[in-house]
């Protein structure tokens, strides 16, 4: 159905040190990936709380990504090791809620991979137009 | 200046035709009042604009669910709206809001606030276990005809400012006849909002005044003596804790009601909080402590610290896990401290919450005259 | 299994002997209130109010590990105070341990199998109908009708983590206590009692039975509110009632926080953010965030749930709150592997981790 869905709206919660430069990097390579993502920046992936996550899906957005460095290369040495723990509980609660977690990922893009940030928007995007919109984004009750 | 417009036909079809007229013409913005939950079994807030109006929206719902007044102050608590926001208000949640603008939990710009003649509201948990859609017809007849609802909370029951007075905006049922509302304008802004709107015009309207006069009469009797009456059975601290027994120190009649704004509330603070060995000592000296402790002093210094505002709005006792009668315990000491200094809560904006503002000579009752005693004695 | 002994004593004179042999400074356990319908629980010095003491009243009107939280959470007493905890609050007293908002220093735990507890406002001291047909089936290791789902659903209702452990599932009411010893503490204790160890007593059949019992109404009840939770339509069928007066989190032993995220400012919004998002569908609902407190509170302790019932006994529009906190938290354990309460020595899952881990949750 939502296939044809442009306004498909991802919220991306980006590490300072990683993926946020990752993304800077793709925009002076410019290289194209899906505009349907607006980036939030955290100054690291473990500042990110499940709450944040959970409140985007409530309020509507269509899709969450997570982008922090890579295990062991976290600027805080251990920060995103605690991150993908407190991403684990976010999903697992998503998915006991029914509210499809497969609209939550969790990526971890290096500060020099540019490509691999537009190529991780791109295939996230895809994937929710397929999914469609939220159903929670009209919903008036919530 | 018209004193009021007379509008014929079903009561709540008619106010939602005024609300979606003033939307209609871009005269408000939106509207903010309560309106059916999804599974129509209870009710929630909204607020809607002019495509967004629930089929379901409801001026004068059965129930009070969340406390208007709160509603109004999570909206404006950061500031002013920008356009004119209609809010439909029971008179005790109207109350609790000019209660809220005194001390800055409230910025009343663009709001037009909108009340009515009510007959009351059920119990929240009646309602919840109950048949909603009997009750919502017992309910609406009870609007319609102005007669006693039976069933309604016990603050309900002894209300004696049972309409919105002072609002900018009254939904005049007493004394009407026959099927249909007045608008009554109680601002410039309200006068501003109902002109032009249809319906008869009418400069007189002693047939309602007189009867809010009358039925106050007997409300405000009907009101002392059931409070007496009450204080009778909780004087003392004895039936004072019996009456608090089943109370499970929860706090959750503060945190429902409108008038306890507090974020962190001073008998949650660590002002009370102190080390195991003190605990026991007070223990010691009565021989036993109930814990968790100062569930007493809780009710009393809460009393202490807005009974002069509270507007007997009943939302602590709709709240209340322990059925504790607690919206009738601070009715009664609001009764008597709102007394001392002449003051009501949300009569009028202009008038300072009293323990804000003192005058050089006043309150001689209160003070022990030392020297003139001391003389006697010589 | 710890041994079991019969400690020819029965609740007063246990009671009693706490003071006169173990010296401890006071007894926490539920009593009678002078109004004669209501038990609370409360802390005595001495053995003048014993007498009212009724430690396994079914009620819970609060959970006593917030009230040990308060007793101890400033500075844990100087003697020993000797409670009375549902093994539910022992592991909700044990989670708060973990994070400091209470001390076991100097507390002596003494906890019992626990056959379940009635919402506290549908059990009073006068009814005695109800309060016999309980008895009969704690004697007899059966769910008693009327006690909460959560209870009824309950697989932890043997005293793990406590010192001195009463038996009292599948024995009869009238029958002097049977003890056992679990912890060094409470083997010093067993010693200052000067019990004959000797007297040892079997393990009841009654508890297995209670079990196999609680184990198929748990799996139905998790069946059930899976079923319930489904999607955003789901969670606002389940939450429509909601008056988001946040009791829930109030009671909630492990909800702990003094100013609550959730009524923080991170929580409050300009006027204009309310317009925005009315624009959106035409409506907003108010107050905003209702499920998301709910979701997000489960985010925060669900984890360390104990499925206590607290926060669905207090709901003033009866949203089963508790029963969706275990379900849902249970979850969330799993994934850690984590279960609250059973060990102090496992850390929180949120404040640890290891390098290799939760693969499926990456890439
Ligand atoms: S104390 Fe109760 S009745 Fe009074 S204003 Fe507060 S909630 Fe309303
Ligand atoms: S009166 Fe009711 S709501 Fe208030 S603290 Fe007691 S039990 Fe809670
Ligand atoms: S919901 Fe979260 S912030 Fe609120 S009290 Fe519970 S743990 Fe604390
Ligand atoms: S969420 Fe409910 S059941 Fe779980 S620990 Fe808190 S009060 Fe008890
Ligand atoms: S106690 Fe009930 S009504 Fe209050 S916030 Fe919790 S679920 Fe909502």
């Amino acid at each position: 159905m939502a296939n044809n869905e442009t306004d498909i709206k991802i919220v991306a919660f980006l590490c300072n040190w990683c993926t946020f430069t990752a993304a800077d990097l793709a925009g002076t390579s410019r290289l194209k990936y899906a505009p349907n993502i607006r980036i939030v920046k955290v100054m690291c992936s473990s500042r990110i709380e499940p709450v944040f996550i959970l409140k985007a899906l409530l309020d509507g957005a269509d899709g969450v990504l997570i982008g922090g460095c890579a295990p062991g290369d976290c600027h805080y040495s251990k920060g995103n090791f605690y991150a993908r723990r407190k991403i684990a509980l976010a999903k697992t609660l998503a998915e006991s809620a029914g509210l499809d977690s497969d609209r939550i990922r969790l990526s971890w893009i290096p500060a020099s991979e540019g490509p691999k940030f537009a190529h991780v928007v791109n295939e996230f995007t895809e994937h929710i137009k397929n999914l469609g919109y939220n159903p929670a984004r009209r919903e008036v009750y919530i | 200046m018209n004193k009021g417009l007379w509008i014929e036909g079903p009561i709540k079809k008619g106010i939602l035709d005024f609300l979606n007229g003033l939307l209609a013409d871009q005269k408000i913005k939106a509207v903010l009042m309560p309106a059916k939950n999804k599974g129509g079994d209870s009710y929630a807030w909204f607020l809607m604009e002019k495509n967004g109006m629930l089929d379901s929206a409801d001026p004068a719902p059965p129930v009070m669910t969340t406390q208007g007044a709160n509603v109004v102050s999570y909206l404006t608590k950061k500031g002013p709206v920008w356009e004119k926001t209609a809010v439909l208000l029971r008179p005790c949640e109207y109350r609790a809001v000019i209660e809220l603008a005194k001390i800055k939990q409230v910025d009343l710009t663009n709001l037009v606030l909108i009340s009515f003649d009510c007959p009351g509201a059920f119990p929240l948990e009646k309602y919840i276990n109950g048949d909603p859609k009997k009750l919502d017809e017992i309910f609406d007849t009870c609007l319609e005809k102005q007669t006693e609802l039976e069933g309604a909370r016990n603050v309900c029951t002894i209300c004696h400012r049972f309409s919105g007075t002072g609002a900018d905006i009254e939904i005049g049922l007493i004394g009407g006849k026959g099927e249909g509302f007045w608008l009554v304008p109680g601002s410039r802004q309200g006068e501003e909002l109902i002109e032009g709107v249809a319906g008869s015009k009418t400069d007189n309207l002693d047939v309602r005044e007189n009867a809010i006069s009358e039925r106050t009469i007997l409300q405000e009797t009907k009101r002392n003596n059931m409070l007496d009456s009450f204080q009778e059975t909780v004087m003392g601290p004895e039936n004072l804790l019996n009456t608090l027994s089943s109370c499970i120190n929860c706090h959750n009649c503060s945190r429902v009601c409108p008038i306890c704004f507090c974020r962190e509330c001073y008998f949650d603070s660590k002002a009370l909080s102190s080390e195991a060995d003190n605990i026991l000592q007070r223990a010691q000296r009565k021989g036993g402590l109930r814990l968790p402790p100062d569930l007493l002093l809780f009710h009393l210094g809460r009393m202490t610290h807005m009974s002069l505002s509270c507007v007997s709005c009943g939302a602590c006792e709709d709240a209340c896990p322990a059925d504790v009668p607690v919206s009738m315990l601070f009715a009664l000491a609001g009764r008597n401290t709102q007394a001392v200094f002449e003051y009501e809560p949300g009569r009028s904006q202009d008038e300072a919450v009293p323990h804000t503002v003192f005058k050089f000579e006043e309150l001689k009752d209160f003070e022990t005259p030392y020297i003139k005693e001391y003389s006697k004695e010589q | 299994m710890e041994t079991m002994i019969d400690s020819r004593m029965i609740m007063t004179d246990f009671l009693a002997a706490l003071f006169d042999k173990l010296d401890v400074a006071a007894v926490a356990a539920m009593s009678k209130l002078p109004s004669g319908e209501k038990a609370a629980y409360t802390l005595f010095t001495d053995k003048s109010g014993l007498k009212e003491c009724v430690p396994f009243f079914p009620a819970m009107p609060a959970n006593a590990a917030r009230a040990i939280s308060k007793l101890t959470r400033e500075e844990a007493p100087s003697k020993t105070v000797a409670v009375f905890l549902r093994p539910c609050e022992l592991r909700a007293l044990t989670e708060l341990i973990k994070i400091k908002q209470a001390s076991l220093d100097n507390l002596l735990i003494i906890s019992y199998d626990c056959s379940g507890v009635f919402p506290f406002q549908k059990i009073n001291l006068s009814d005695e109908t109800k309060l016999n047909a309980y008895q009969d089936a704690v004697s007899t290791g059966k769910n008693s009708e009327g006690i909460r789902p959560v209870c009824a659903a309950c697989t932890r209702f043997t005293p793990r983590g406590a010192d001195i452990a009463i038996s009292i599932v599948g024995r009869s009411a009238d029958q002097p206590l049977v003890l056992s010893f679990p912890s060094e503490k409470g083997q010093t204790a067993a010693k200052q009692l000067g019990l004959d160890v000797s007297k040892t007593v079997e393990a009841s059949p009654a508890v297995e039975s209670l079990a196999r019992e609680r184990k198929t109404a748990e799996e139905a009840l998790t069946e059930q509110v899976n079923e319930s939770l489904s999607g955003a339509q789901g969670l606002v069928n389940i939450f429509d009632r909601c008056i988001s007066c946040h009791a829930c989190s109030y009671v909630c032993p492990i909800c702990y926080c003094k100013n609550c995220y959730f009524d923080s400012q991170t929580f409050e919004y300009f006027p204009e953010s309310y317009f925005t998002r009315m624009t959106a569908k035409g409506t907003l609902r108010m107050p905003v965030d209702r499920v998301l407190f709910h979701l997000g509170r489960l985010s925060h302790m669900g984890i360390s749930c104990v499925a206590c019932g607290m926060c669905e006994d207090v709901c003033p529009v009866n949203i089963p709150v508790s029963q969706i906190f275990k379900t849902a938290g249970s979850k969330a354990q799993a994934v850690f592997d984590y279960i609250p309460g059973e060990n102090s020595d496992d850390p929180l899952p949120l404040l640890a981790y290891a390098e290799n881990e939760l693969e499926e949750f990456e890439d």
